[in-house]
């Protein structure tokens, strides 16, 4: 390792000395060679620092690397430059092991076993064994609602039945670390909702959980923190509450088609306006403004749909960020 | 050694449930079974066809196993991403390839023994009339020939050890069809490994170069040849347990560095 990324790391060491990292990466690159000299790039100078406990959320479009990103810190890939760590060892050190959970995406196992089966092997692989694990089995697969079904070979599972046997199998050590990539695809609403739920229940255990996934909607309610990724290259990260409120917190008031003239007055004060079909959303500097606004309006006739702050979804955030970098990269 | 049992084992299971291997050791057992027909149109040498036949279809089959089965253990898992799962937990990828192994060659080894089963059974029944003359052939001894039957079973087991290991080393390195090919090629010239010793004699009259190179294949190839041991068994000279174990040692031998190559592979691999 050359001195300056030691000391660099030394310096980054000290600074973080009071929070404890599960994950870190520093200027993570994986390019994948295809073959007749094309490289297609997986991720590019990633730099991730996942504390202890959290829920993190590693979001980006198809193709964006997040899938790369797991295996690399699983070991299963090697980087291109860069290093990373996970729970304190360098990744893919068999010594984290034992602490980590892994729910590949699109899971599969050995199909002439049955779920109890494939969870015993797994177990055993961890040193488990007896009645403690035959708890455990059932435990797991009563979690992700399979007990009822545990005679079924894994050739003859649906795609969300793998999908929850993924789950219970990534449990099976009662890991402090856990890998999620894909967690619900496959899953039914309901199954959807079990696994956020198990998600939400680890961390309340103290376990930190590193999510990969494209479902918004899903992630932004369960994350704490969470890092976009576009094209291989990290592009916005913060907290969820940093992320959906931008640069500064702004108040909106939104209205159903009011009339110019009440637009007009309105308008004078607010620092942009928007329309969302027959919706007409005015954003204001500070809260005052806005509820000044929708008190007049309200004195005028207009319709007011609601007063607050500004909240973005993560959708939002996600398209901003996502939809800069391809601009980026088509001046290139 | 319980991560590699539990791959081992898993694996032992999973290659029970290959169609196409089920296939072969049912063609096998089928051809083995009917082999007395044969003996039939051959008069004079029906004891030299039923052991070419059943020891020939033991080795034949065995060996198509082994490659097929061996070429495709590990890419197989990569595929059907069962690895992943696999490797994120405490099981390091030297375990996984010994397991991968070792489950592969118990599949290879039970299929042979089923087929070695039915040639016994097709040999006790048929072996007594050997030893009875005939108008167009004397009577045989048959003082060793059991036993010679059985170790050449043995050898046939181990020669489908060093297949094997020769079949999931090249799947690391070369994509499963071509390991197959490679696998197929190495066997049948490893057949000829003498041959190309001979070549490399000094007398030959081969240019230095050319014997290099003839000398390198013959020390590189393993030497399958030496595993057949029909002519003894026809002969009804002992196979005695020195060339036996020898013949096993230098299997061991081979298997243990094709292993430790294909080790150095695999750990550098992306799965
Ligand atoms: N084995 C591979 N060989 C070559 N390129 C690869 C390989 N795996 C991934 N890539 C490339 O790396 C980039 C990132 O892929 P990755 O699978 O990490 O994306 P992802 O964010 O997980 O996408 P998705 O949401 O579809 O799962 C893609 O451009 C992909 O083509
Ligand atoms: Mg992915």
């Amino acid at each position: 390792m050359p001195a300056g990324v030691q000391s660099r790391r030394a310096a980054r060491v000290r600074e973080v000395a009071d929070i404890a990292l599960a994950i870190r990466t520093e200027n993570l690159t994986k390019i994948y060679d295809v073959g007749w000299g094309r490289q297609h790039v997986g991720i590019e100078e990633l730099n991730l620092e996942v504390e202890t406990g959290q829920i993190f959320g590693l979001v980006g479009p198809n193709g964006s690397g997040k899938t790369t990103t797991l295996k690399l810190l699983l070991g299963l890939i090697f980087p291109t430059s860069g290093a990373g760590e996970v729970l304190g060892e360098p990744m893919g050190d068999p010594r984290s092991k034992n602490r980590v959970g892994y729910l590949p995406e699109g899971p599969y196992f050995y199909e002439h076993l049955n779920a109890p089966e494939l969870l015993r092997m797994y177990g055993s692989l961890f040193g488990m064994g007896g009645a403690a694990l035959d708890a455990r089995i059932q435990e797991l697969l009563e979690l992700v609602d399979m007990w009822d079904r545990r005679d079924y070979r894994i050739a003859d599972y649906s795609r969300g039945m793998l999908q929850r046997v993924g789950v219970a199998q990534s449990l099976i050590n009662n890991p402090d670390l856990l890998f999620f990539d894909e967690p619900t695809s496959g899953l039914d609403p309901i199954g959807a909702k079990d696994i956020r739920e198990v998600i939400l229940r680890l961390r309340g255990e103290g376990k930190t959980v590193f999510l990969c996934s494209h479902l918004l909607k899903e992630m932004e309610p369960i994350c704490d923190n969470i890092a976009i990724l576009s094209r291989g290259r990290l592009v916005t990260e913060g907290s969820v509450a940093e992320l959906l409120r931008g640069d500064r917190l702004r108040y909106r008031l939104e209205l159903r088609e009011p009339d110019e003239e009440l637009l007009a007055k309105l308008q004078g004060n607010a620092e942009e306006v928007l329309w969302l079909e027959e919706t007409c959303r005015l954003l204001f500097a500070d809260r005052q403004a806005a509820f000044d606004a929708a008190a007049q309006a309200e004195d005028e006739g207009g319709y007011v749909l609601a007063a607050g702050p500004d909240r973005r979804t993560l959708e939002e955030v996600f398209i901003d960020a996502v939809g800069e970098v391809s601009v980026d990269a088509s001046d290139l | 050694m319980r991560a590699i049992f539990r791959v081992a084992r898993a694996t032992y299971y999973e290659g029970w449930r290959k169609r196409f291997l089920n296939g072969i050791l049912v063609f096998a057992i089928l051809i083995i079974g009917s082999s007395w027909v044969f003996t039939y149109l051959q008069p004079g040498a029906e004891l030299k066809m039923l052991i070419d036949v059943g020891l020939g279809s033991i080795r034949f089959f065995g060996m198509l196993i082994a490659v097929f089965l061996g070429s495709r253990l590990v890419p197989d898992e990569i595929e059907k991403r069962t690895i992943y799962t696999l490797l994120s937990k405490p099981v390091t990828r030297m375990q996984f390839l010994l397991g991968k192994f070792f489950g592969g060659l118990a599949t290879v080894v039970s299929n042979m023994a089923l087929m070695g089963l039915t040639f016994y059974i097709v040999f006790m029944i048929k072996a007594p009339q050997f030893a009875q003359p005939t108008e167009d052939s004397p009577a045989y001894k048959m003082e060793f020939m059991y036993e010679n039957i059985a170790k050449a079973v043995l050898l046939s087991f181990f020669e489908m050890a060093v297949v094997m290991g020769i079949a999931v080393v090249a799947s690391v390195v070369f994509s499963w069809i071509l390991a197959a090919i490679f696998s197929f090629f190495v066997y049948f010239t490893g057949q000829m490994s003498e041959f190309f010793g001979h070549l490399a004699d000094p007398d030959t009259g081969a240019s230095p170069v050319a014997r290099v190179v003839l000398l390198t294949v013959y020390r590189v190839l393993p030497h399958f040849e030496n595993f057949d041991v029909r002519e003894s068994i026809l002969t009804d000279v002992p196979v005695i347990w020195s060339y036996v174990g020898m013949t096993i040692g230098m299997g061991v031998l081979y298997i243990t560095i094709v292993l430790a190559l294909g080790y150095l592979f695999f750990n550098q691999r992306e799965v």
